[in-house]
């Protein structure tokens, strides 16, 4: 009975299917939206499925100088990686797998989808996607100091509260701090960490004015040049679900609390709020921005958004 | 059930790939314009991709100069089946005034089949779009041989 239990949360409720199937309907609001701001009609929400059982049904070529197997195999632990990290995140009371210390579980499984796509890039063997892997790198190095902080900030404010002034790093707790306390986004020394949380988002997914890595106009896609059908349906459902995990992880952190009670309902307006992250830090800044260059990401992410979540860190710390 | 799918998907979302062999540049704003609020040719699934791997049909403009001619054959041999060509204005078809020039080298017939061809200099976005819908009729059919 627990095998099965497990099996039905890997496969089917907060695992693989669930978050597919938010994840493609998010990123179709993403597009939808984003064409809405520009004016246009946009494809309609379900597009991303149509994109991907479209590649499904495309012809697969792996180049002659790719390292076969793990060309095709790190979409793959990509994707691994992102079902187990949806299995972690609570929505509202509800929760799969609950540790004590399930943030640093997080950090480490988000860091192994952009892991898998340098590792797919540099078995593809591209000149270009060599260019994009490299950017990558300097993506990963840019977000992951502030998102850590973040993390920290939020960990040390519920572990005033509830573990005696150590920090916390279950999200369980978070959740529960929230039920009795109120959101996380209510507490005004909060706020620039949700900012600072807001504006990793974009560059966690790949998207606009953070999109160095996969800058389609400079470097033909980056570490994706040579990937074509199934590999290529993957990295997009990878790209999809990156973004309902980020967002509900933000839902999650500041925007979480008793919830209704009520399963369905809760999950509803956990993906309800994601929606509404999607639309406020993804669309709104992929249709008013253009791409930044390298160094500005790099110069970006470790001036604003360290600051404001160091702001935050130091306010906590003092007990605001 | 998912053949009926992927059947249907190849119908709503045809990704393009634009390859200028030598072009004056018109057709290659019109294109562009083809993707602007204007037209919108997102709404039925379009999308420029920045990598020949990733596209369905391949639009071609210009003359096919000895420079390109290479990287013309080389590059529709990278996209995955089933694809489709489609001959963006006069000089694919016929090197319209470029004909007889020492650095010309086409018409694109001579190398690649050509699906559909969008005639006019530079051809107005409508008939671009309207080329395009017989073009997904073309990889919906191709796609359908392919199995």
């Amino acid at each position: 009975m627990v095998v099965l239990s497990y099996l039905f949360y890997v496969l089917v409720f907060p695992g693989l299917l669930f978050s597919t199937i938010v994840g493609l309907i998010l990123s179709g609001i993403d597009r939808k939206v984003v064409a809405r701001m520009q004016k246009r009609i946009g494809p309609p929400i379900i597009q991303p499925f149509y994109d991907f059982f479209k590649l499904l049904g495309k012809e697969t070529i792996v180049p002659r100088t790719a390292s076969r197997k793990t060309f095709l195999y790190a979409p793959v632990i990509g994707l691994l990686a992102l079902v187990t990290v949806a299995l972690f995140i609570p929505m509202f009371k509800f929760t799969a797998i609950s540790t004590v210390a399930d943030i640093i579980v997080i950090i480490y499984l988000l860091t192994i989808p952009a892991v898998a796509l340098i590792i797919g890039g540099a078995a593809s063997g591209s000149p270009y996607a060599g260019v994009g892997i490299s950017r990558e790198m300097v993506a990963i190095i840019s977000y992951e100091l502030p998102l850590v902080i973040v993390l920290l900030t939020i960990g040390k404010k519920v572990g005033m509260a509830l573990n005696n002034g150590a920090i916390t790093f279950s999200l369980s707790q978070i959740v529960n701090y929230q039920a009795q306390y109120g959101p996380m986004i209510t507490k005004w020394s909060l706020i620039p960490a949700a900012i600072a949380l807001l504006l990793i988002i974009p560059i966690k997914v790949g998207s606009v004015p953070f999109d160095i890595a996969e800058a389609e106009t400079e470097i033909c896609e980056g570490p994706l040049v040579e990937y074509s059908g199934v590999p290529l349906a993957i990295f997009k459902l990878n790209h999809a679900i990156k973004m309902f995990i980020m967002t509900s992880l933000f839902v999650t952190l500041f925007l979480s609390g008793k919830g209704t009670g009520i399963l369905i309902v809760d999950i509803l307006l956990q993906v309800i709020l994601s929606a509404i992250v999607v639309i406020v830090s993804i669309s709104t800044l992929k249709a008013i921005t253009a791409r930044l260059k390298v160094e500005q990401v790099l110069k970006f992410f470790w001036t604003y958004p360290t600051a404001l979540a160091l702001l935050s860190l130091i306010l906590v710390w003092m007990g605001f | 059930m998912l053949k009926e799918l992927i059947a249907k998907s190849f119908e709503k979302s045809p990704w393009l790939f634009h390859l200028n062999t030598g072009s004056c540049n018109g057709c290659d704003i019109e294109i562009v314009s083809v993707i602007t609020p204007r037209y919108d040719a997102e709404r039925m699934g379009f999308k420029l991709t920045g990598t020949p791997r990733h596209a369905d049909i391949v639009l071609v403009t210009g003359p096919i100069t000895s420079q390109s001619k290479d990287r013309l054959i080389r590059t529709l041999a990278q996209v995955p089946d089933p694809k489709v060509v489609v001959a963006i204005g006069s000089c694919p078809r016929s090197t319209n005034v470029f004909n007889g020039s020492y650095s010309v080298e086409g018409p694109l017939d001579k190398y690649v089949p050509i699906d559909v061809s969008v005639a006019g200099c530079p051809p107005k976005p409508e008939a671009i779009i309207d080329g395009l819908a017989k073009a997904i009729e073309i990889l919906k059919e191709k796609r359908r041989a392919m199995k």
